[in-house]
Parts: structure tokens; sequence; C-alpha cells
């Protein structure tokens, strides 16, 4: 049988779409220019600010909405994971700042009083417990434990360079490793940093 | 705008090119009409329930029928842990393409839910192999069957990360189940690994039915199916230990009916006299007393199929087809295995209910096998002992009077080429040549074709032994069960002067003498006299 699956993968044909231009953050969801809560029109100013960031979180990308407070989140545990998620770090504590739902939307360049609170499906809590695991070391050791996961060192993102190098920072996995906060992947939804047709972005990294 | 087809070099162990792979692309015949999404059946990143392994499907809530069995020590519960999970589509309660992610079911190909067959168990999980028990030594121990789980080394591919997404065995197995080698991971039978069972290379004729409908068909030996030659884990047809049939010798038949096995023992059921396995269902049970209580036979009854050899022995040693089966021993009380051959008739022969009972009408009465053939009796054919008559002239070597027999001498099939053993025979009594007994037989080499295969038909009609032999047997057409009890004479009611020489009497055919007495008196070697009246002849006595 196990022969037979081979011979029909071999002659298995898949239409990839590729497409020549780059979307952009104007109109995605993450534009917020057009919001009742953002009184100031503009988009990049919602998380970021050219003077005076927010620099408790390293590597911060000029950062100017408020961080959450939350310093425990419940997290994904599970008992076939190999991998040991801590709480949420780097970039993903800035992601938080708004997914929580702890800190209102138009809480940033110095605003505290705002009323507007992240609702529906972009609405992740404090409880990790029912998300992919994020703030992990995804290295090449922890691929070879799990057995069901690609190293990362070696294996293509499909977007130019390794895993490690395309989807991972400083080797941690985070939200941005599926996430594109600017741009959402042309066809996709959920600002997806690459097409999950086929599940192509979750079987760039899971050896299933 | 670019569009490029691109040839997807997809590894063979990847769910993509497996039936869980749900999505437009996938291989199977259960697949979405146009999602193409792979992981999404099952997964979601965010909002799982249950939270681990981020699942993206609902529970089916039902309420189980649970395996159960005479035999089991485990106590399975209602289905848990991932197993639940597997159950969201292969219970076939839950849309397929109901997942939490979406809003919409996503449409599927073949109908909303799981299609009939073997992917649906249903919600009746009686016919398939328990799940959501505890499995610990203290199981291990109480089954007396099963590996301690400590002990048991994980099948290699579960080393290797395989689970429900690499079919790297057929239906995404975690092990071979070549051998059976995954159910003995944890299965460790008696007998097993030594039977022939485990290690024959017989093959199936292609004659149907095939006795592998389910296993992968590149397995082609008994070996190699071994387990699955009788069990199906999953919708098993016969529920009792998952075996395939319901009705018990059907699962022993498609193999032994010609199709694989050497010989043909199904056939030797459908003759008029046989052990009637197919006259019963469900009567059996496995862990039943060794003394037969509510009557009963099955292929089992006398047969161990994880422990059955292809081995002859020597009287009255069990041979290899009989190993590991209980028994009563000649004490009457319960052996296992049997350790002598006559020790598993006597499971049903030796005063169960049922058993059938004398057909001659004699002097002495006696139904109980066992104790027609107790070694202390006046005269018995040598099953259970030695024989107490030292003088059978008779005797066609190798037999001699030390020698021991087998029930089988005498009850097996008909037919020099049939499978040894009381199957089925056209003669009365599952005998396994002529053996007339109608009063006025023509004696013929034919007619007692039974004695004569042991005892020479000359010596027995030039009277080596009895004087008058050659008078009864040709003269008069009396055949040898008027005056002879072939099994013999139990010692609580006959005695060494009466019914010495297998003497008891028929007595319709024979009847008192003009004194009234009807009795055999032993005088010695060759010697006796017969108070009796016989067909007209009235004997009182008459000497030879």
């Amino acid at each position: 049988m196990n022969k037979l699956n081979v011979f029909f993968t071999c002659a298995f044909l898949v239409a990839v779409v590729q497409f020549g231009s780059a979307q952009t953050i104007v109109g995605s969801a993450h534009d917020f220019s057009g919001q009742s809560w953002n009184t100031t029109t503009e988009i990049c100013i919602v998380c970021h600010t050219p003077h005076n960031a927010d620099i408790s979180v390293a590597d911060a990308p000029l950062w100017n909405h408020s961080l959450s407070a939350v310093a425990t989140y419940t997290l994904y545990a599970s008992g076939t994971m190999n991998s040991v998620p801590g709480q949420p770090d780097g970039s993903s504590k800035l992601c938080l700042s708004c997914h929580d739902g702890t800190v209102a939307l138009e809480n940033f360049g110095g605003v505290t009083s705002g009323t507007n609170f992240m609702s529906g499906d972009a609405l992740i809590g404090t409880s990790l417990s029912n998300d992919h695991p994020i703030s992990i070391d995804y290295d090449a050791a922890l691929a070879l434990a799990d057995g069901g996961l690609h190293n990362p060192a070696t294996t293509s993102s499909g977007l130019g360079g390794t895993i490690a190098e395309d989807m991972l920072i400083s080797g941690k996995m985070q939200c941005s490793s599926c996430h594109d906060v600017h741009n959402s992947a042309v066809g996709t939804s959920s600002l997806l940093l690459k097409s999950n047709a086929a599940s192509a972005l979750c079987l760039t990294c899971h050896d299933k | 705008m670019v569009f490029v087809w691109l040839p997807l070099m997809v590894s063979a162990q990847s769910i993509v090119n497996t039936k869980h792979n749900l999505s437009v692309s996938g291989p199977g015949t259960v697949k979405a009409v146009s999602e193409a999404e792979i992981c999404l059946f099952c997964h979601t990143p965010h909002n799982s329930r249950p939270v681990a392994p981020l699942w993206n499907r609902n529970d089916p809530g039902a309420t189980y029928t649970l395996y159960t069995s005479s035999m089991l020590q485990a106590l399975p519960g209602q289905p848990d842990g991932t197993s639940i999970l597997c159950l969201s589509c292969h219970d076939g309660t839950v849309a397929l393409g109901s997942v939490l992610s979406r809003p919409a079911t996503i449409g599927m190909t073949t109908g909303t839910f799981m299609p009939a067959g073997v992917s649906n168990l249903t919600t009746n999980l009686r016919n398939d192999h328990p799940v959501s028990f505890t499995y610990d030594a203290a199981l291990a121990t109480a089954d007396g069957q099963l590996k301690p789980p400590g002990g048991i080394t994980p099948p290699v591919s579960l080393a290797n990360g395989n689970d429900p997404h690499k079919n790297i065995y057929s239906d995404f197995l975690v092990a071979t189940s070549q051998n059976s080698n995954l159910c003995n991971s944890c299965h460790q039978r008696t007998y097993w690994t030594s039977s022939t069972h485990s290690s024959s290379t017989r093959t199936w004729n292609g004659v149907a039915p095939d006795p592998w409908p389910y296993t992968d068909p590149a397995m082609t030996t008994v070996a190699q199916n071994a387990c699955e030659s009788c069990h199906n884990p999953h919708n098993s047809g016969g529920n009792l230990m998952l075996l395939k049939y319901q009705a018990e010798e059907s699962n022993c038949n498609d193999c032994h009916n010609g199709n694989v096995a050497s010989k043909n023992v199904t056939a030797q059921f459908a003759k008029t006299y046989r052990h009637n396995v197919t006259g019963y269902t469900n009567v059996h049970v496995a862990n039943e007393p060794a003394a037969v209580t509510t009557m009963h036979v099955e292929c089992v009854d006398c047969h161990n199929p994880h422990a059955a050899l292809n081995q002859t022995a020597v009287a009255p040693n069990v041979n290899g087809f009989l190993t590991g089966v209980k028994g009563v021993n000649q004490s009457g009380a319960a052996v296992n295995p049997a350790v002598y051959s006559y020790e598993i008739c006597y499971r049903c022969h030796a005063g169960s209910p049922g058993a059938p009972a004398a057909v001659t009408p004699r002097v002495i009465v006696q139904n109980n096998v066992r104790l027609e053939f107790a070694p202390g009796n006046p005269s018995y054919h040598s099953v259970a002992a030695a024989g107490v008559n030292t003088n059978v002239p008779s005797l066609i070597a190798p037999w001699t009077t030390s020698s021991r027999l087998y029930c089988t001498d005498c009850h097996a099939s008909d037919g020099a080429s049939s499978p040894a053993g009381p199957h089925g025979s056209i003669y009365p009594h599952i005998l396994k040549r002529q053996y007339s007994t109608a009063d006025n037989t023509t004696e013929s080499a034919a007619a007692y074709a039974l004695c004569y295969g042991c005892h020479n038909r000359t010596s027995i009609l030039n009277n080596s032994s009895f004087g008058e032999h050659n008078l009864h047997i040709v003269g008069e057409r009396t055949p040898c069960n008027t005056c002879h009890d072939p099994h013999g004479i139990s010692s609580t009611q006959g005695n060494s002067t009466n019914n010495s020489n297998l003497i008891n009497f028929w007595t319709t055919i024979v009847t008192n003498s003009s004194g009234g007495i009807r009795r055999f008196d032993d005088q010695g070697l060759y010697r006796g006299r017969c108070y009796l009246t016989c067909h007209g002849e009235n004997h009182n006595p008459l000497s030879y």
C-alpha cells in the first residue's frame, strides 16, 4: 500500500499561484486610520512613534502602544510537546499589548484612559492555553527531540531563506513567525506571513 | 500575475499524501469539495478546544457502548484523552467539515459524516479493541498475558515520531502489524511464539472467502497475518474476543476449509456424524470450567489456536494440535493444560450434561467414559492405562498388549486422507471405519473394519482366543458389539469374573438362559462359560 502511495504522490501536481505585487499595511486589518477610537487618523501611530518610544521590551521597534501589565499568562501545555514555552517575550509582548484584551486600543502615545478593547476572533485573552505556543526556542535540537519538526537552520521557509532566517527572532518562534503585522500575504486572511493553502504555513515547520 | 504549475514532491511520510489529508488535495475518497487547508480539519492555532493538541473539532458528546469480555481484566471507560479526538470523526456523529475555526461547515465530497465502513467505528465500541483504560503493572499481572507497560519497547516508529499524520504502515499504525508485531508489543500470549499459527508460511489459494480481508494485502502468509487471521481489532464481526465472526468455528473455517491449511477440516463437519461445532454459538466461554457444564462444542474446546503445533506424539500424550488445552484427568480433576489426549475428551464425555448416552442397552450401563476406561476396571481398551489382558493373539504389530490407545484410534474422521481427529465421519459415533452393529450382519472385512484394523481378522475367525468366535461371528452373524462393550466395564459395576475381555451383553439380543441367568464366567486363559439365550440358542451354561 505504501508503495502505491509513493507512486501516486509522484504524480501529484499542485498549482502554485504567484503574485508579483506585495501588499502594504494600508487597507489591512492593522490599518486603524478609520477607526472611531483613533482620533489621530494616522496609521502607524497606534504602534510606533519616531521619538520617545517605549524601550522596556528589548529591540521593540519604536513602540508607542501601552504595554500589557499582565505578568503571567496561562501557557499552552501538552503531553506530547518537547518545547518549553516561557511567558511571552520579545515582539510577542507587543502584539499582546492589544490582543490580550487588557489594554485599551487607543492607549498609545501616553493615553491611558481608553475604553475600546479588543473583541471577537482577534482577542487572544490572557489564557494562551488554547493558542499555538510562542516564545519558544526553536532550534535543531528541538526538531530532533520532537521528531515532527523540521530543522529551522536548514529548512527553507519558502520565503527566500531558512525558517530561522525568515520566521524566527533570535531563534525563537513568536507571533511574527506566522503573522506579518504589516502585510498580509496576498490570498491569505489573518495577516499570515505566507499562504496557508494546503496548510503550507503549518507544514513549513511541522514535519507531518 | 504568473501562474506556474510545479510538481509538489511530498515525502512519503507526510500527512499530505495520506487519507488524513481531508483537504481538496487529499488522496483519499473522503475529502473536501474545495477547502485547501489540511491541518484545520483537526487543529487551529488559536481558540482550540480541547486546548491540546490545539484541537479544532467538537467533542462528539456521545455515550459509547464499550467492549466487554469475560476474560477482560482492564476496565475501559468512556473514551477520553486523544481517543475522543479520533472519535470526533471516526464515530460518524460529527460532521467531518465541522471545525471550530470555520463558521460554516466545510463541504465534503462523500457526504457530511464519515461514510459507513471500516473507518466508521460508530458509537458501538463493543466490537473494537478497548481504549481509555489504565494499563499498568497491576493490569499486566492480573491478566497474565500482557507485558508490564514498563517493559514494553516502543515500536520503532513511535520513537521516530510516528502518529496519525504519517501512514508509514498501513492504517496509520504505529508499528508494522506484520507477524502481529504491533499486537505483540503488549500481548504476550502463552504458547504463541512457539505455535504453528505464528510461524506457518501457508498462503491463501484465492478461493473466497478471503481469510484476511482487512490486513495489508502484502501480508500473504498465516505467520504474517498472525493475530488478524482470527481477530479484527475494529468492527469485528464477533464482538467476543474481537473475533472476525460471531460463529466461533467460522474463524477457523476460512483457513481450515482447504483454502489455506493443508487439510480440509470444514468438510468433515458436513458429515452425518460429527462434533457439531456449527450447532452452538456463543455458548462456549473462554474461561469456562474444564468439565463442561453447558452442552456445546467448538473448535476451541479441543484446540488452542494460540498454542497448536503441527506435531505428532505417542499415545496417550497430547499431540501438537492439542497443545495448551484444558482437560479433566482420569481422577476427575481439572488440568490445564491436558497432558494426555483423553483428558480433553473427558471435558464432555465424563458426565457432562448432554453427553451422548450409551447407544447399546447393556447389562451394565455406564455413560461416563472416564469410568469406563479407569485402570482398575476388570477390562477396558487401553486408553488410560495398558490393558488388563496380556493374551491378545489377534493384535496386529506394532500393537501389543502394552500399547496405549488414543480415543482417536477409533473415533476419527473416516477416509485415509482426512485430517486426524474426531471431526466428522460417515460412520455413527464418529468412528473411523465401519463398525456394524446390526444383528445378523454377514461377516466381512468391511463390516468390522474398525476392529479388524488392530485385531487380525484371520486370528479372530480362526478362534485363536475365544474358541467359538467363528461360530458366533460368521455362523450366527453376531456383531462384535453384541457381546463386547468396547470402552470398558467400570469396577464400580462389574468384576473380573463376569466382565473380563470387555464382556457386557447387549440385553435386547442376549437374554436370560432357561435358568434365568445372563452371565459370562471367566475360567482362565481362553476358557469360560456363558449363561444366556441368543438367536434361540439356550446356553445354560455352555463352556469353552
